[in-house]
């Protein structure tokens, strides 16, 4: 048996600096969250940030290996080998007639391919099918991770999980939060306590739910559901994750976003790693996002403002060409953390899957075609890497695509879906 | 009608809608084991935050329970029960002295007691049972208990509101939770047991509690988007004085306004007519009003001044203002949506919202940029019906100043290539004639002043009734449908009687009979 190092949370949380050792965390008597000589499973992340692009920034003039990096994807250039620039999808469904704004149309129809219902999202996310063939046997089914707290109110906005229709799935935006679901500490005795307990709560709500009607059944039945799902967060718990981990501390600047993009995407990292959840999705901004970027320098207005405000002016475009630019050092951050994990003979980001999207191409015209994508990861030599692909299929198809080609879960299909997008897989 | 097709429709119409369940809200849960356990914590503002639905943030339709929701709940839950037992039953929970750990009677009086105010309800012999079982079997009476409390405080029985119509704990209930924002004290069950519980009697008389302030700032603060006024920016060149501080004034300022008319039994539409408010000294420097006397008392305003009540207020003002400008549109919005009810939809797919530019060479006001809105046929439909609203506020800046004329000021380093690195600076003269159409018969009416603006809106059925309409979505966690319109009616009828009290409008809505 492998002597284990406790790991403190400070430590952790301090991960900026030097990822500790994960195998101190692996669950020393069994395979399930060590490395091991078998190929370790895929894992998949869809990463999102707010409103769109400004595409004479983003978009390399010219396709294929050779593509010249341009100012917004710069900072993917040490990745280079790690990702597959795609533009020219499409988003069909956020042109179906449906109430709501531009933005909410598009939400709603990049993530599950349904239009907007005027309060949420028309279906289950695309990470949300996933999840359901792929989260089946690690501690949490999904994880949905966000950074930036802002004022938007309304559902649409604010998620970009959804369990189905108008189901929202918020997503865990306080560091020490997520810290405390994923690595809290945890002993026998309270699992123990804690399952019979939730055996009550379970006995409850099941009890009620056949004393309600069909449409309060489904609210009760959708608690059960999370109750069995907290179960077996606890029930799955590896024992070293109840001893090493003090309380963490709260506190910090919660506006302070570089920072907390860091700290969620290192706890992303840590969770991927000791296989607590294969499929997560990590929002850094809201839809329509309203960040106010002071470390950017840009104080004057918040990001959607900019993108509406004499958007077509060099001096706007070159304020949200650095705001993109953002968006993508925060996205390279998390790539070169699971790069510099090892799994194997690999690294963790040659086992993992992951997409970065917008809900708008160009941003001031709403832009619903054309628009840009990352994948980004190896999945096992599975994503045919290195290269800028425009293509012209929908989100649909490059959903199905990873789904079946990539992380090899079948997936029979998705609103909008018609093909799959062939450049995407290693042949 | 033909038997067979009477039989179809019964087979195949949806089971007829009750009142969906809902769970409790945030602040319900907070004010729920404030009032069971003592606890002062506020445990759910640190739950997943409740989004917004339909204008409110208590709708049915979006209250799940999430993994990440129940997760929180089951941690709340795990804190709750252990203060509530540490160091002993401090806070008397248990009712009696416990002889042991297998004091069966002792535990069944502690769960049928607990449980009643935790449930809003008895408890089923069959959930007694089992609570007494946990206490008998944990070898510590206060091991047990506390086991017991944790899991009542995750059960769906507390979490949702499941009323069962007809019995008295549910009016019971809804009373508390509309009336109170909270689960109904021990008071009200034991009414509620007896069966003696009349809605309008026990509502009338649970208005005079303190409990029912806390339950109006709670609509207050959804329908008129506090939430939005907290998270505002502006630009901190033009206003360094806007601090969260002064936002946090602002919505001060909005209740203050608010509650008199309420508990005092005034004029409700007041709200819109008001010649004074009730300001602290940072207000008072913003709207150029004689200092309070104290912090947050009450300042006439000068004959001179154009403001009246919501409507000139910076609540209002700067939550509907974009950082750096106003937006008569976002105004116009605002009273559209939020006090006349009416929904104005969206710009179709694709459209191209794009204004004129602002330039130091070309200055204009909002009003000739939104020009543009008029102009095209696409856009003239919805904004002829918003912005000409808007307009009559122009001459208060983004954050609720009075202004003259609009000062444009061009900073170098956005927007323009400059010429200089001075900002550059323009003075443009505003029009505030404003018009709302679609109010009836009749030539829209012509106002250009909140005051104007205001009087309208007071005297108007559809705001009058619009008000109504708000409560009822809070109070029943749902849109209206058409099929409550009577209720909604009488309500109305009930509201403009009384002279638009509003304590008579929530007694109304309180004893609404439930579909």
């Amino acid at each position: 048996m492998r002597k284990t190092k406790p790991v403190s949370r400070r430590r952790l949380l301090k991960g900026l600096i030097a990822l500790p050792p994960l195998e101190a965390m692996f669950n020393a008597a069994g395979t399930a969250y060590a490395a091991t000589a078998a190929a370790p499973e895929t894992r998949f992340v869809l990463w999102f940030n707010g409103n769109g692009i400004p595409e004479r920034y983003w978009m390399p003039a010219e396709a294929g290996r050779d593509y010249p990096v341009t100012p917004c994807l710069s900072p993917l250039t040490p990745f280079r080998q790690d990702v597959h620039i795609l533009s020219g999808l499409d988003n069909p469904a956020a042109r179906m007639p449906s109430t709501g704004n531009d933005h909410h149309r598009a939400m709603s129809a990049m993530v599950t391919g349904k239009t907007f219902t005027g309060r949420g999202a028309g279906g289950p996310s695309i990470d949300q099918l996933l999840a359901a063939r792929m989260g089946t046997s690690s501690r949490f089914r999904s994880l949905q991770i966000g950074v930036c707290q802002e004022s938007h109110g309304d559902s649409i906005h604010r998620n970009m999980s959804w369990a189905g229709y108008d189901r929202a799935l918020p997503p865990e935006m306080i560091p020490h939060n997520l810290f405390d679901r994923l690595f809290g500490a945890r002993d026998l005795g309270w699992v123990k306590r804690k399952k019979s307990i939730l055996d009550d709560v379970r006995e409850e709500a099941k009890e009620l739910a056949g004393e309600v009607g069909t449409e309060d059944r489904v609210r009760i039945e959708e608690h059960l559901g999370s109750i069995r799902d907290l179960e077996r967060s606890i029930a799955s718990l590896p024992p070293e994750y109840s001893k090493h981990v003090p309380a963490p501390e709260e506190g910090g600047d919660m506006r302070d976003y570089p920072r907390i993009a860091k700290l969620q995407s290192d706890l992303l990292v840590h969770a991927l790693a000791t296989g607590q959840t294969r499929v997560a999705t990590y929002m850094l901004t809201k839809c329509q996002s309203l960040v106010r970027m002071p470390w950017l320098g840009y104080t004057a207005l918040r990001h959607h403002d900019y993108t509406h405000t004499n958007a077509e002016s060099p001096q706007a475009q070159r304020i949200m060409r650095d705001i993109c630019r953002w968006h993508m050092e925060e996205f390279a951050y998390l790539l070169g953390r699971l790069k510099s994990v090892k799994e194997g003979s690999r690294t963790l980001l040659d086992n993992c899957c992951l997409l970065y999207v917008h809900e708008h191409a160009e941003a001031n015209p709403h832009k619903n075609n054309g628009l840009i994508a990352v994948v980004a990861g190896h999945a096992n030599n599975k994503i045919a890497t290195g290269t800028y692909t425009k293509t012209a299929g929908t989100f649909g198809d490059l959903y199905l695509t990873v789904a079946n080609e990539i992380l090899g879960v079948p997936l029979d299909s998705f609103p909008t879906a018609q093909k799959k997008l062939p450049e995407l897989v290693v042949a | 009608m033909p038997a067979q097709l009477a039989l179809a429709i019964l087979l195949l119409a949806p089971q007829l809608p009750g009142e969906p369940l809902r769970r409790l809200t945030h602040s319900q849960y907070n004010n729920a084991v404030r009032d069971l356990l003592a606890d002062q914590t506020r445990p759910a503002d640190h739950f997943p935050p409740e989004d917004f639905v339909d204008g409110f943030r208590n709708q049915a339709r979006a209250q799940s329970i999430s993994p990440l929701l129940a997760e929180a709940y089951g941690a709340a839950a795990e804190k709750l029960a252990r203060n509530a037992f540490r160091g002993g039953d401090t806070n008397k929970l248990i009712p009696c002295r416990p002889s042991g750990p297998s004091d069966a009677a002792c535990a069944g009086e502690f769960v049928k007691r607990f449980g009643l105010r935790v449930y809003r309800r008895p408890l089923t012999a069959r959930e007694t049972q089992r609570f007494v079982n946990r206490i008998l079997q944990s070898g510590d009476f206060l091991k047990g208990a506390q086991a017991v409390v944790e899991t009542m405080l995750q059960s769906p029985n507390f979490l949702f509101r499941v009323e069962r119509e007809g019995s008295p704990y549910a009016t019971a209930s809804r009373l508390a939770f509309f009336l109170w924002n909270t689960p109904p004290d021990e008071a009200l069950l034991a009414e509620a047991a007896r069966g003696d519980l009349n809605a309008a009697g026990t509502a009338r008389r649970m208005l005079a509690d303190p409990r029912a302030r806390q339950a109006l700032d709670d609509f207050l603060s959804q329908w008129l988007r506090f939430d939005l006024l907290a998270g505002t920016v502006k630009d901190r060149r033009q206003f360094p004085q806007f601090t969260p501080e002064l936002a946090e004034a602002m919505a001060e300022e909005t209740r203050l306004l608010i509650h008199p008319l309420v508990w005092e039994d005034r004029d409700f539409t007041e709200l819109f007519t008001a010649r004074y408010a009730f300001v602290n000294s940072d207000l008072a420097r913003l709207y150029r009003l004689p200092a309070p006397p104290s912090e947050f008392a009450r300042v006439d305003f000068p004959a001179t001044s154009d403001r009246a009540g919501l409507l000139g207020q910076g609540t209002f003002l700067a939550l509907t203002s974009k950082p750096g400008d106003t937006s008569p549109t976002a105004r116009g919005l605002f009273v559209r949506d939020h006090l006349l009810c009416q929904t104005i939809p969206d710009p179709p797919p694709g459209t191209n919202s794009t204004l004129p530019e602002v330039t130091a060479d070309q200055p204009r006001a909002n009003r000739d940029r939104l020009a543009e809105h008029v102009g095209n046929p696409v856009c003239r439909g919805c904004h002829q019906m918003i912005d000409p609203v808007g307009f009559a506020f122009e001459k208060f800046d983004a954050i609720g100043q009075r202004r003259e004329k609009l000062k444009l000021t061009f900073y170098p380093q956005f927007g323009k290539e400059s010429k200089s690195p001075k900002p550059e600076t323009a003075e443009v003269e505003l029009d505030t004639r404003g018009t709302l159409m679609g109010m009836g018969a009749g030539p829209a009416p012509e106002f250009s002043s909140p005051t104007e603006l205001g009087r309208l809106l007071a005297a108007s059925p559809i705001c009058q009734e619009c008000i109504v309409k708000q409560l009822f979505r809070y109070a029943l966690g749902r849109r209206e449908t058409a099929a409550d319109q009577p209720a909604i009616d009488a309500a109305v009828e009930t509201f403009r009687r009384s002279q638009f009290r509003f304590r008579e409008l929530m007694i109304a809505v309180a004893t609404t009979e439930r579909r």
